[in-house]
């Protein structure tokens, strides 16, 4: 036998081992725990209608010691590349970076619990859920019955990272198209990374699971009873925040203590306990810890200012960091005894505690005895104009915004006492602090700001996890058949364009409208940041099911892989298509099939960056606002001139359908309301009903007559019998298609790209 | 020599091949009228800034009427146009039509050919940056133009940052003017 089969045969023990190929649970099918180059016709073939889109962030490559090279024009660099080839390795580069952080908290958490509970501690997510890891499933062909098969499934991600991170090595990859392959695995990795995480975290600390309605847990710096001690705790991972939890459950402080969040660590603590708070999305980080509310701050990882021990430091908080990831060069107290870091930290010493439970006891009892010497004052209104008295209007913090704010301006009318300008400076306001840090004439911009921010509360839905497999067997049909008209999935970071109500305004438009909005994340904590006249949220006026109209929030950024987890239920609980080791074939149904739009409005973070391009892979588009757009690389197609030949799975041919859907795999737009236009359009599917086409055409048509004022000029591309036509706009509609020349489009009982491409996959395969 | 840094610092060159610094609304106009077949490009701030008491679409409008010149309505903006009694050529997105514009065998949005002169207006400045370093890059056969009061240094041509916005409605005022001018 030749060397290379006999590697290949190796290898295919090898996987067949680990993923337990004897248990007949689903045929393993053709890529089980695939390797770069085993879905790489996938991508190619995505590529071909969907071609990368690039905005160079530098005109040169300074990665190596050969440059800066110049790669403008047709100038390659020293070591060969173009400036293709360079962007795509940057997004390669940020999709490692956000893979990695998901990917690092979860094999965290998966260390402690498996610490806590062992290697054989049984995944259980309730009676609902059947389908617990549909990416683990689908990725690696191993359905996880432990926490040790979850570590099964991080070995695998983790050997995937180290080839994917070579290739960024100068003198390598020399193909934009494959830097991008690469990046669209490592991405999908990002989900089962994220799957990992979040299923380690609800079977090991006991997240409410297999249930819609959960708490509503209260929301804002409001919420925060300042006259108790409070921790405030910032990042992502509740491997701390939880033995807080019970530190004080067990000394009875529940009453005594406030626990707060920020960002997605938040997000994780409501879901252990309805009691904490969510203080606010990651934009409010800076400005909460500069009100000097919190009496100790907890950091663990992700989206934590690198400045933060600084910044405790000037309002007098006390801060633990507990993450290898973010030591902020701290003295390593884990091995101390806890009277001794509880004494040095009420001496000001800020500490690295590596031990949870020691942090834990230290950051309640640091709490207890810093707040009651400690003043909580915020600025008043009638202090700013004093505060503001040194302002020169020389613009140099409008000029550094990111958010591109008129701050200058607004400090101007604050110092003549109108504070209207700078409120609405706050409501936009990414929360970096450059501007304060830019003034020459140190100006307290963000100490103004405590005067115009409010105090208000709000209530949000804690997480709920995965999407229950009840709930898929309900709506599976109508979303493939389109009578749902969609998923639409408002993920990522609070970098709004806008004020930060959009959020709310995009999620209630589509909820009203009867799709499925589904919220992760500091998206899902803004989209609650809006009060209707009866003083209601989104998560107060709509149910939390998975269903036509419902507005749930799933939880932190690694529940993501839940969103995309429903779009793969859907094609198995409902399509009965095998996930097991079935990539091409799961992501295939969802391209053609399953109604799915992301939404990144306000994304800033490399997560982001991978998280979107695994939607990708799957086949599910990505909408993203102007700073989310950052990474400078989209997937777009050429409505007009591009091939929309697919196959038809049952009829085997081929069939040029002449109907761009979805149209992009990851697009910008610069407006809410253009936003909402393309989000309707990017949920219409080939596989549509003629009713399912209807109501979706309903939305589009309409969204697109309310925010650009006429019928869409593309509405012929996506008309295929004149049964798809809306009944409520049919004569205007079919004036426009006799203007336009319109004919008649096939329709398939099957559309699907296998076939259309080089693949191991039979097409029998998609037909189920 | 000293580096001209755009307003934002957002849209800051990182790079080596800037835009043409042009403050004179004739030499724009100039361009303009020497272009075969230019094209504006209006996005959602040119809704929401005034300038001399007139939305700045209005301004675009003024600018499209004097040469005939095709509008791309990106964002929103279609449905203002509309109210203005303006008919855009297209409605594509800013990124839609960026991605058209690079391919030099693209029809134009009126079926003629790809635009050799594509002026922009009303843009959010870190999008500005971002699709003005496409075309910089993947389209050598156009020329981009800014009318926005800040630098764009990936463009072709580029306004310098006005300190007021008198000056910038001075600039827009006399290129309208130029380009109605019959003076090549």
């Amino acid at each position: 036998m030749a060397v290379a089969a006999k590697k290949k045969n190796l290898r295919k023990d090898t996987v067949n081992e680990i993923i337990r190929a004897e248990d007949n649970w689903e045929p393993v099918g053709h890529t089980p725990m695939p390797e770069i180059p085993d879905l790489r016709n996938w991508d190619m073939r995505l590529m071909k209608t969907y071609k990368p889109f690039y905005a160079p962030m530098c005109d040169l490559c300074c990665f190596c010691t050969y440059g800066k090279c110049d790669l403008t024009g047709d100038k390659r660099g020293a070591c060969g590349i173009d400036i293709s080839t360079q962007q795509a390795r940057v997004v390669l580069l940020a999709c490692c970076m956000g893979m990695s952080a998901h990917g690092g908290h979860a094999r965290h958490v998966l260390h402690y619990l498996i610490e806590k509970h062992g290697r054989d501690y049984k995944i259980n997510l309730g009676d609902q859920i059947f389908v617990e890891a549909p990416h683990i499933r689908t990725v690696l062909g191993l359905k996880p019955e432990t926490l040790g098969d979850l570590e099964k499934a991080m070995d695998y991600v983790e050997s995937q990272l180290i080839h994917a991170i070579s290739s960024l090595h100068t003198g390598q990859e020399g193909s934009a198209l494959d830097y991008e392959s690469k990046a669209l695995h490592i991405s999908m990795l990002d989900h089962v990374a994220m799957e990992v995480g979040d299923i380690a975290q609800i079977v090991g600390f006991g997240y409410p699971t297999s249930v819609a309605d959960t708490p509503l847990v209260d929301m804002g710096w409001g919420s925060i009873d300042k006259t108790k001690p409070t921790i405030l705790l910032v990042g992502h991972n509740p491997v701390t925040a939880v033995p807080i939890v019970d530190y004080i459950n067990e000394h009875g402080l529940q009453d005594k203590v406030e626990v707060g969040g920020i960002c997605c660590t938040a997000l994780e603590v409501t879901r252990y306990t309805d009691r904490a708070k969510i203080v606010g999305p990651l934009s409010r980080q800076l400005y909460f810890i500069r009100t000097g509310f919190a009496d100790v701050i907890v950091t663990d990882e992700q989206c934590i200012r690198t400045d933060i021990a600084i910044e405790a430091a000037k309002v007098g908080t006390a801060l633990i960091a507990t993450t290898d990831k973010a030591c902020y060069g701290l003295e390593d107290y884990s091995k101390r005894e806890t009277d001794e870091i509880v004494k040095d930290m009420l001496d000001g010493k800020q500490t690295l505690i590596f031990d949870p439970d020691k942090a834990a006891e230290a950051a309640v009892r640091v709490a207890l005895e810093l707040a009651p010497k400690r003043k909580k004052e915020l600025v008043t209104p009638e202090q700013v104009p004093d505060l503001a008295k040194d302002h020169r209007l020389c613009n140099m913090c409008s000029q550094v915004c990111p958010n591109l704010l008129p701050v200058g301006d607004a400090i101007e009318a604050a110092k003549n006492g109108n504070l209207q300008p700078l409120t609405e400076v706050f409501n936009k306001c990414i929360g970096c602090g450059k501007c304060e840090q830019e003034c020459p004439r140190h100006v307290p911009i963000f100490k103004m700001m405590q005067a115009v921010a409010g105090s208000e509360t709000w209530k949000v839905r804690a997480g709920r996890g995965p999407i229950m497999d009840v709930e898929i067997r309900k709506v599976g049909a109508p979303i493939v058949l389109g009578t749902i008209p969609g998923i639409i999935a408002i993920v990522g970071c609070s970098n709004f364009p806008e004020e930060i109500s959009e959020v709310a305004d995009i999620a209630e438009e589509f909820a009203k409208r009867k799709y499925i909005v589904v919220l992760t994340g500091c998206s899902a904590m803004a989209a609650g940041m809006k009060k209707d006249k009866e003083g209601k949220t989104i998560y107060e006026k709509y149910p939390p099911n998975f269903d036509a109209g419902g507005v749930l929030n799933i939880g932190s950024c690694v529940a993501n892989s839940h969103i995309t987890g429903a779009a793969m239920k859907v094609a198995n609980i409902f399509a009965t298509l095998p996930l097991r080791g079935n990539y091409e074939v799961i992501a295939d149904y969802i391209l053609n099939r399953v109604g799915a739009c992301g939404l990144a409005w306000g994304a800033y973070s490399q997560k982001a960056a991978s998280i979107a391009t695994g939607c990708n892979r799957l086949g599910i588009p990505v909408v993203l606002g102007p700073h989310s757009a950052k990474y400078r690389r989209l997937y777009m197609s050429r409505k007009e001139e591009d091939d929309w030949t697919v196959m038809d799975g049952r009829e085997k041919k081929l069939v040029d359908t002449q109907e761009p859907s979805p149209e992009h795999l990851i697009t910008v737009v610069e407006s809410k309301e253009r936003a909402m236009v393309t989000m309707a359009k990017l949920c219409i599917r080939k596989n549509d009903t003629a009713q399912g086409r209807q109501i979706k055409l309903t939305h589009y048509i309409g969204l697109h007559k309310q925010h650009l004022g006429t019928l869409p000029d593309d509405l012929h591309l996506y008309v295929r019998k004149a049964s798809d036509i809306p009944i409520f706009f049919k004569k205007e509609v079919m004036a426009y298609l006799e203007k336009v020349g319109w004919k008649e489009k096939p329709v398939l009982t099957l559309p699907t790209l296998i076939g259309t491409y080089p693949s191991e996959v039979p097409i029998e395969s998609v037909v189920h | 020599m000293t580096m001209t840094l755009p307003y934002h610092r957002v849209n800051v060159l990182t790079g080596t091949k800037a835009a043409r610094i042009i403050e004179d609304a004739s030499e724009y106009a100039h361009l303009v009228k020497r272009a075969q077949r230019p094209l504006l490009v209006l996005g959602s701030w040119s809704l929401t800034t005034t300038l001399g008491g007139k939305l700045l679409i209005e301004y675009g409008v003024e600018i499209a009427k004097t040469l005939d010149i095709p509008i791309c309505a990106t964002a929103h903006t279609k449905k203002k146009l509309l109210e203005l009694g303006v008919e855009p050529a297209s409605s594509y997105d800013i990124i839609e039509i960026l991605n058209h514009l690079k391919d030099p065998a693209w029809k134009g949005v009126k079926k003629e050919g790809n635009h050799d002169l594509v002026m922009f207006l009303g843009f959010r400045t870190d999008l500005g940056e971002q699709g003005l370093s496409t075309l910089k890059h993947y389209a050598p056969h156009l020329k981009t133009m800014t009318l926005c009061k800040f630098y764009y240094p990936h463009a072709s041509y580029s306004l310098s940052n006005f300190r007021k916005d008198e000056q910038w409605k001075e600039f827009l005022d006399n290129l309208i003017t130029n380009l109605k001018s019959k003076e090549a």
